[in-house]
């Protein structure tokens, strides 16, 4: 690929979100010398909205304040780009329905999908840029004349298990500017570069739901009625020995052993949920254990080679687990791991990595 | 406090704010030096008293209108919703069954939130308000005004002219209807100020609200018109500033500065028409180099500087940003919607559709615009439109 064509000039469009990640993202880009523009989708501000609503914008959130304030302290241009609706249709509205499935909902990754990596990409052309750059732990790596996304220096704050829906054409187009970085130098370069979001706590969890829990922010944004339909009863898995009531299986993820709501003498764990009935099923760890799974709306970055062994993630922190991947239909493919993996969870997605680079991903089902 | 640099080739947002008239920089720092509070009854009140009696003198000869019938206030969002709320306060405490005479409320679809806002404020407590609409030629409806203009209306807010399409309306006709019906009549007329030529006693209006910031004068000051011996109500309670009209001490140095400019700009009418006359050369050109492109409201009467337009195929934000970071600063709507997702009120209540209302660009023209600046801005806007048109019609980005 002739990068002479792709890449006309040194514009970049910078995703900030008024966390440390995505600022010292700017102010990094900005010392290598490229004409960055800031942005901040703004999409509703749910965890701390109290103002009354019904009249437009209720609130503009503490983080474009704290984005803004790095662009001005960086004197770049910046911009707030309206993202509510399409966030509502493409990430709020998915993620409850999710949960009424009876599924743990990855909404990170329909964030990247539809807004950061699709939405901004336009916006990206728009502006005549060549280039998106946002604050993820990841690397864009170039090989044979290919460009790849693979894992970050920092393994722990490593990110690319939320990319692997990315259309490989915009590859190129790519900068993760702290993926070459640890944490701790991150916060370092905010420092030295007196930032104010130095400082500032790391997001955790999901941006949207905060600190009340997601099961408070459902109820608040699911109809009564409809949460009412979800309760059901709870069962012994396998022989199905009724062991009490839910209030609704939106409280329910796989793996779980608190909060189950049964006074019990054992130690219990949410085997499975079943939304078809609204039953949750518990028993011992040891029914937590699969090794296989089928992944479907798959996506990938590069082929695959189905007598090869790679390393699959079923969750955010799960360290990767090898596997091999076989084709079932057009976007259908099964993973057998190499070792049982415990809590296989419908709604995750099973992201794929040849060593460190990047393949792609699908959506769990059971 | 560092400050962001700008590189602003040509500052096209005149609706939105004007800058500071070039002469105030000298100004202001001379009235600052009378900083007393000019309700004191010692020497430092004297002076900034003196500096509010003659801005007010100022402001009321430019209207033609007695001094008495000036009160300062934070500007026009304040004085409109002093104006609406005033009124509507003493049918709000009659009880239902007694609101039978005079308590209706007539105002415009495509009026400032201020007003919009108010009378919404007011629908929700159970008020009736007729709103009157525009068409999409920026031309507002005859027919239903006198149709709904009854004897059961106590106020009209009707706008001197929008401040998104820069449509001006026929205000002393609307007002002399009113008044036959025996309506008191209310016009915000913000974007007037240094706009538009207007005989302001001729109009007539019973209230009207103005803001300095849109005139080159400070920020956050404005001042309330009222009719001599007509019904009131302050808003801000507390001291006796204004004759107890509003209270809060005065923001004597943004006063003056209205006063200021109001006394220039009795000089400096030509103004103007030399902005007409560049708007309408500026629409020529985009017309003759940009295709599909609409200009809103032209067919009624607008204000000089005012240029509104929608442009196929291109979404106003995305141009908005392109233009700024060309150097041009502009607008897509009302500076106070921005923030807000939503295609403009105005435009939709106009009756355009919402992918028209995303395609808008205003450019508002200001007492300093050159035509050299208007000609590099056409030629960028032209080059921005063509780009944006090509990769929504898909032109591969990527190789």
């Amino acid at each position: 690929m002739d990068k002479n064509i792709l890449i006309k000039n040194k514009r970049v469009l910078v995703a900030m979100s008024g966390g440390v990640d995505s600022s010292v993202a700017a102010a990094l880009l900005k010392e290598q010398g490229y004409e960055v523009i800031g942005a901040t989708m703004q999409v509703w501000d749910y965890s701390s909205c109290d103002i009354e609503e019904g009249n437009g914008t209720c609130c503009s959130s503490l983080d474009v304040d704290d984005a803004r304030a790095v662009a001005d302290k960086l004197d770049i241009p910046f911009y707030v780009i309206n993202c509510e609706s399409k966030f509502k249709e493409k990430v709020i509205d998915p993620f409850l329905a999710g949960y009424l499935e009876g599924q743990t909902p990855l909404p990170c990754v329909n964030c990247n999908t539809y807004l950061k990596f699709d939405h901004l990409i336009q916006k990206m052309k728009e502006l005549d840029c060549s280039f998106l750059a946002t604050g993820h732990y990841a690397q864009v790596v170039e090989s044979e004349g290919k460009s790849y996304i693979q894992t970050s220096e920092d393994d722990w704050k490593d990110q690319t298990y939320f990319l692997f829906t990315i259309n490989p054409e915009i590859v190129p187009h790519l900068l993760f500017p702290v993926g070459s970085y640890k944490k701790p130098q991150v916060r370092e370069l905010a420092a030295k570069w007196q930032l104010t979001v130095a400082k500032k706590k790391d997001s955790q969890g999901i941006c949207f739901v905060g600190n009340q829990g997601y099961d408070n922010f459902i109820e608040q944004h699911v109809e009564k009625n409809i949460l009412a339909q979800k309760k059901g009863l709870i069962k012994r898995f396998p022989v199905g020995t009724i062991m009490g009531e839910h209030q609704g299986i939106h409280h329910y993820t796989y793996g779980q052993s608190k909060g189950i709501g049964l006074n019990h003498h054992e130690k219990l764990f949410v085997i499975k949920v079943d939304a078809s009935d609204n039953t949750v099923w518990v028993g011992d760890e040891e029914y937590l254990y699969g090794e296989e799974v089928k992944i479907i709306n798959t996506h990938l970055l590069s082929n695959l080679d189905e007598s090869k062994e790679y390393s699959v993630k079923i969750r955010y922190q799960h360290k990767g687990a090898l596997a091999k991947i076989i084709k079932l239909g057009a976007s259908e493919y099964k993973i057998h791991f190499k070792e049982k993996q415990r809590a296989i969870t419908p709604g995750q997605a099973a992201v794929i990595y040849d060593d460190k680079k990047l393949i792609g991903g699908g959506w769990i089902q059971i | 406090m560092t400050l962001p640099s700008m590189n602003v080739k040509a500052y096209l947002d005149h609706n939105a704010t004007t800058p500071i008239w070039e002469t105030l920089y000298e100004e202001v720092p001379k009235w600052m030096k009378s900083w007393g509070n000019p309700s004191s009854i010692h020497q430092t009140g004297r002076a900034p008293k003196n500096i509010l009696r003659e801005a007010r003198k100022q402001i009321a000869e430019y209207l033609q209108v007695s001094p008495l019938e000036i009160v300062f206030n934070s500007g026009a969002s304040e004085g409109n919703n002093t104006v609406i709320k005033g009124l509507a306060e003493k049918i709000l405490l009659e009880p239902m069954q007694h609101r039978t005479e005079k308590c209706e409320f007539m105002c415009s679809t495509v009026e400032h939130p201020s007003v919009l806002k108010t009378y919404q404020w007011l629908e929700n407590k159970g008020l009736k308000v007729h709103w009157i609409p525009v068409n999409q030629d920026g031309e507002l409806s005859l027919d239903f005004y006198e149709q709904h203009l009854s004897e059961k209306v106590l106020l009209v807010s009707v706008m001197g002219a929008n401040n998104e399409t820069g449509n001006v309306f026929p205000i002393a006709k609307l007002c002399q209807l009113a008044h036959q019906k025996g309506a008191l009549f209310h016009c915000d007329g913000t974007q007037l100020m240094g706009k538009a030529e207007f005989d302001f006693t001729s109009m007539n209006v019973d209230y009207a609200t103005f803001s300095g910031h849109k005139f080159y004068a400070l920020k956050g000051i404005g001042f309330l018109y009222i009719k001599k011996n007509l019904p009131y109500t302050q808003l801000i309670h507390g001291g006796a500033q204004e004759r107890y009209r509003r209270s809060g001490t005065e923001n004597t140095f943004g006063i003056a500065s209205m006063g200021y400019m109001l006394e220039l700009m009795a000089k400096e009418k030509n103004k103007i028409l030399t902005m007409q006359l560049l708007r309408d050369d500026f629409e020529k050109q985009v017309l003759q180099r940009i295709s599909d492109v609409r200009i809103t409201g032209a067919k009624a009467p607008r204000l000089a500087n005012t240029s509104h337009m929608m442009i196929d195929g291109v979404d106003g934000e995305t141009l908005l940003m392109n233009l700024d970071l060309e150097g041009f600063p502009v607008s897509t709507g009302a500076a106070c919607s921005s923030g807000n997702p939503e295609p403009s009120p105005v435009l939709l209540s106009m009756g355009f559709t919402r992918d028209q209302a995303q395609s808008s660009l205003r450019v508002s023209l200001g007492w300093g615009t050159e035509k050299q600046q208007l000609d590099l801005f056409v030629e960028t806007l032209e080059k921005i439109v063509k780009r944006l048109r090509e990769i929504k019609h898909g032109q591969k980005y990527f190789n």
